[in-house]
Order: C-alpha cells, then sequence, then structure tokens
C-alpha cells in the first residue's frame, strides 16, 4: 500500500510534535528570560506575557557575567585545540607504526573518560594544591587531558581509514615524514578534526565538577556561575538570572548541533561509531 | 633549460633535504616516539600520578579534619567500606537508578527510533532533530535547574497541570515518595535522545540490500525485526546501552543541583557519596579507596564496551 499525502503529512507532523515536546522545559526557560520577575512568579503560570530584554541586560550588566563567558569560551576553544594537536600527532603514530601496546594504551586512555569526575577529583585537587596549579594554566591542562581520550580515538579511527598508499607515494616521490603527516594525511581526516573540535568544545563548555572544586576567580564557567549565583540576596534563586544566564549558555551547543548535526554520531559515542542520522 | 636538467636539480634538491638533519630525524626510530611524547605527558601527569598517588592514600588513614599525620592502616579502608551499610545503600540506589534509567531510556529510544526511521524526507528534519537533541548538550547543572523552576512547588508549571488534574500539588524533590522519581524523569528526558540517535545508527547500519531483499520476500514485520534488522543492528544499540550505562553511573551534577541527594538520603548517588566523603568530610584516605572502586568499575565497563566494539569489527568488517 501507497502511502497517500495526508498519512505522510501526519506521520511528519508526529515527529514534529515529539521533538518539540522534548524541547518544551528547554523553552520554558528561554521564555521565563524574557519574562518580568513578576511573571516568571505568577501562579498560574502564565503562558502568553509581554515580553522584555531587562533581564538580559541586568545579567550582563552584572560584573562576573562577562568574565563567565570570556572563561568558558577561552577555556574550552584553547584546551581543545591543545588537545587535539597532541592526538593528532600520538594518532597518526599509532596508526602508522605497529606498537605492541597500542590496543592497551587505546582502552587505558578511554577509560579515562569513563570515570566520575569524583572519583580523580580528590588526587588532583590535592596536587594541583601541592604545584600551586589551581590557576588558569592548572585547568588549562586538566581540560586538555580531559579532551585527549577522545580527540585520539575518533582521529586514530579516521587515520586508520585512510589508505597507507597515499604516505608511500608520498615518500617515492621524496617527501618527508612531516609532508607526509600534515599535507597529505591530515585534509583528509578533515571531518574527524571538526567532530573532535566541536564535540569536545560542547564537553568541556558542559564541566562543572572539576571546575567547581578546582576552579579559581580566572576560571570560573557558566556551569559554575549557575549552580553558585543562582541565590539572590534574599535566600531565594533568582529566577530571573538564572534564566538568562542559561538563555546564552543554550546558545552555543544548540546552535552547533545544528550546523554540524552530521557529527553529532560521532560525537556522542567518543568517535566509536561513524555514520550519519 | 632542458628537462634533463630540471630533473637532476630535483633530485639534487631531495638528495640535500634527504641529508638534513630533521630529515634523519624524522627517519629514525626515535621519531614515533617523540610523536607520543606529548600524549604520553598529559596522560602520565594528569592520569597515571594521580592514579598511583590515589591507589597509595587508600592504604593510609587521612583526612584534612584531624591534625594527625597519615598513618598505614593497610586495608583498613577497603575493610570500612565492606561493613558501611550507608555506602551499600548508596551503591544499591546507584544501581535501581541505572538500570531504571537506562532500561525506560532504551526502550522509548528504539521505539522513537523506529518512528524517526523513514523521516529522511522530512521538511525541516534538521531543525526538528536540532530540538530533539537539545536535552543531551545541555550540562545537568543547567537541565537540573529548569526542572527545579518547573517542578517548583508554588508557581511550577508542573504543578500547575498537576493541579488542574488532580486538585492538589506535588512538591516533588522534597517528598519522599516522589524525588526519586522526579529525578530519573529529568534522566530519561536528557538522555532518551541518545538512544533516539543510536537506534537510527544501529538501524542505519543495516544493508539496504538485505532489506530490500525482505521487502521483496514478503517477510513479516517480526521476521525482518528478527532476521535482518537485529544480527546488524544489535551492535550499535549495545554499544549505546553500556555507554549510558557508564554515564548513568557517573550521574553527580544532576542530583547535587537538583536535591543535593535529599530529601534524606533518597537521591544520593554513588558519585555524590563520594564528594561529599572528599569534600564535606575531607576524609582523604577513605575517599581515596572508594575512589579506587568506583574507578575498577568504570574500567571493567570500558572493557565490556571495547569487546562489543571489536565483535562488531570482527563480524561486521565495520
Amino acid at each position: 500500500m501507497q502511502p497517500t499525502r495526508a498519512r505522510t503529512a501526519v506521520y511528519y507532523l508526529i515527529l514534529w510534535l515529539v521533538a518539540i515536546f522534548f524541547f518544551l522545559p528547554v523553552f520554558w526557560i528561554l521564555m521565563a528570560s524574557f519574562k518580568t520577575p513578576n511573571d516568571i512568579l505568577a501562579v498560574p503560570p502564565k503562558f502568553i506575557f509581554q515580553p522584555t530584554l531587562s533581564n538580559i541586560l541586568d545579567m550582563l550588566s552584572r560584573p562576573n557575567t562577562v568574565p563567565y563567558f570570556i572563561n568558558s569560551l577561552y577555556l574550552s576553544i584553547t584546551s581543545v585545540s591543545l588537545a587535539i594537536v597532541v592526538s593528532f600527532l600520538a594518532a597518526y603514530a599509532l596508526s602508522r607504526y605497529k606498537f605492541r601496546a597500542t590496543n592497551f594504551l587505546m582502552f587505558l586512555i578511554l577509560s579515562t573518560r569513563m570515570v566520575p569526575a569524583a572519583a580523580f577529583v580528590v588526587p588532583i585537587f590535592q596536587m594541583f594544591n601541592a604545584f600551586q596549579w589551581r590557576n588558569q594554566f592548572g585547568v588549562l591542562m586538566l581540560y586538555t587531558m580531559f579532551s585527549i581520550p577522545f580527540s585520539l580515538w575518533i582521529l586514530k579511527g579516521f587515520i586508520d581509514g585512510v589508505s597507507t598508499r597515499y604516505d608511500e607515494t608520498g615518500f617515492v616521490n621524496g617527501a618527508s615524514r612531516l609532508h607526509v603527516m600534515f599535507r597529505v594525511v591530515l585534509p583528509q581526516v578533515r571531518p574527524g578534526l571538526i567532530a573532535a573540535f566541536i564535540f569536545n568544545l560542547i564537553f568541556v563548555w558542559n564541566e562543572f565538577l572539576l571546575n567547581f572544586i578546582l576552579g579559581g576567580p580566572g576560571t570560573q564557567m557558566i556551569p559554575y556561575a549557575l549552580a553558585v549565583g543562582l541565590v539572590s540576596a534574599g535566600g531565594n534563586i533568582d529566577w530571573a538570572f538564572v534564566a538568562s544566564l542559561s538563555t546564552g549558555y543554550v546558545l552555543l551547543p544548540t546552535v552547533m548541533i545544528f550546523l554540524f548535526q552530521k557529527y553529532l554520531l560521532v560525537g556522542m559515542t567518543f568517535g566509536t561509531v561513524r555514520g550519519e542520522v | 633549460m632542458s628537462t634533463v636538467n630540471i630533473a637532476q636539480q630535483g633530485e639534487q634538491a631531495i638528495a640535500r633535504s634527504r641529508r638534513s638533519p630533521l630529515r634523519a630525524f624524522e627517519e629514525s626510530r626515535f621519531f614515533p616516539l617523540a610523536l607520543l611524547l606529548p600524549i604520553l605527558f598529559f596522560f602520565v601527569a594528569l592520569n597515571v600520578i594521580p592514579t598511583i598517588w590515589m591507589i597509595g592514600m587508600s592504604f593510609y588513614s587521612y583526612s584534612l579534619m584531624s591534625p594527625a599525620p597519615p598513618s598505614f592502616i593497610a586495608i583498613d579502608n577497603y575493610v570500612k567500606i565492606y561493613n558501611d551499610a550507608d555506602l551499600w545503600s548508596a551503591f544499591s540506589r546507584t544501581f535501581v537508578f541505572v538500570v531504571l534509567a537506562v532500561g525506560i531510556e532504551t526502550v522509548l529510544g528504539v521505539l522513537l527510533g523506529f518512528l524517526f526511521w523513514g523521516s529522511s524526507h522530512m521538511p525541516g528534519r534538521r531543525l526538528a532533530l536540532t530540538l530533539l537533541f537539545v536535552p543531551m548538550v545541555v550540562t545537568p547543572v543547567a537541565s537540573g535547574l529548569f526542572w527545579r523552576l518547573i517542578y517548583e512547588p508554588t508557581f511550577g508549571v508542573a504543578n500547575y497541570f498537576v493541579q488542574l488534574l488532580t486538585g492538589s500539588k506535588i512538591d516533588f524533590l522534597t517528598n519522599v515518595n516522589w524525588a526519586f522519581g522526579a529525578v530519573l524523569f529529568v534522566d530519561i528526558w536528557m538522555w532518551t535522545p541518545f538512544m533516539i540517535l543510536m537506534t537510527l545508527a544501529a538501524l542505519g547500519s543495516v544493508p539496504k540490500a538485505e532489506l530490500e531483499a525482505a521487502e521483496v520476500d514478503r517477510l513479516s514485520i517480526w521476521q525482518r525485526l528478527w532476521h535482518v534488522i537485529w544480527p546488524h543492528g544489535k551492535f550499535i544499540l549495545m554499544l549505546g546501552v553500556l555507554l549510558r550505562t557508564i554515564d548513568a553511573y557517573k550521574t553527580t551534577d544532576l542530583v547535587f543541583l537538583m536535591t543535593n541527594g535529599g530529601p534524606g538520603n533518597i537521591t544520593e548517588l554513588i558519585g555524590l557519596k563520594l564528594y561529599r566523603y572528599a569534600f564535606a568530610s575531607l576524609n582523604i584516605g577513605f575517599s581515596s579507596a572508594l575512589a579506587v572502586i568506583l574507578l575498577l568499575i568504570a574500567i571493567s565497563f570500558t572493557s565490556i564496551y571495547l569487546w562489543v566494539l571489536n565483535l562488531r569489527r570482527y563480524r561486521e568488517g565495520a
């Protein structure tokens, strides 16, 4: 039986409703950021209201808001870029030179990302105190390590997919090893680089516990601000502030998964499953 | 200039570059090690050393609250963990949380994944999928807060509907009967989209030719599921379930923000428990021992995950 147009339309409508249903809780907080504080606390909840920009302007005018955003952007972009450079070098070596311990090393590095953050934050905390690393440098190093397992896994997967014949052709024509790495192999793994960059960016952007425990004024990011800055002077949660900060914060991951949707699968599985949805 | 000349010059240039020290280094056996050096630096400095330190500390009685210096007590911390009824209940709570969360997410995710299977020509598909996948890329801190606003007893929107339906309100996050379910519900909201994603990937890994053959042979829907889709799709689905299991077992931020373990300790999962021992009671020795145990659990999950991954490579050549 051929599906009629009407049936297809109903089918698509159902899919859209499912998608919107999952988005509703986020939408609710986005709406709250355009409500006056009184409208947020209104009983019964207001579904239709006069939108205002005053919450967002108030959030931006607070002295710490802009630094939080700058910290978030700076720490995530720098640490992820560093992690990708480090991982690319290692991924090439592990892919092209056959070390006996390769699989074991890959396993160990992946398992570091599977441990609850609370488990290894204790020794890191002591170590950072001892070395006085609880500053931007220390947190940057930590986030680089945090981004390495996934970058390594995804880049090794992609480099394994580039035939060694390309390398050999390069060598025959007199190219050096570094030339082959950066001019022959690198351009062919660009999707892997993009996926690793985008998804590690989101993961670091979202990280909270390490930031909360190890962070100082130079390293506090938006999730920290959300968790700590949410209580207003009266002891109640300052929902207008939380809502507008969340709106600003949600923007980056949302735009990223819209623009880079075809990397979502590889991104959410640490590079172990490839394909498109 | 003749071609012969150019060729000669080219060969000379190649020969010259082959003699350069950089070139010699690139061809030496130290070069691959040099490529691995940066990653090994990070791995050793920020993983191996802290882990060894942690294992060491787990054999000491060492608290930042007491002035006594660390003293070696062998496996006493582990014995204490074994005898700690409170910890066992946190473990069993986490187990219930993981089983329920991953179970429900898998069932819902597979059903919705099948629903989304035929959507490749849907108008605005990219935007719809973005809306669908947003919950899993929002930090648990933020989603915990979103849901606190929704669950709020006086002006929360959930209670508005609850009151419309039942006439009374429920204080979801502080009521002993509801808090666990309320947190579980948020986890299901966050991660069902992930299982939809994995189901779509699993369905995508079924070869088109086999699906068409099943169509031609007029196989029933159950026969198709069992003989065509399951043999190919099961690997990715299992990987999804395992990744979710690992992640659900780590859940800390969400409960920290939503309930802080309460009311009582109804929502105190093992990650939060460890955090409390380490940073509220500052008991370094004991919490290190607990961390070692969590580390071992994480490593065994990772081994299972890689085992399934290799099984798939072996069977499917993917």
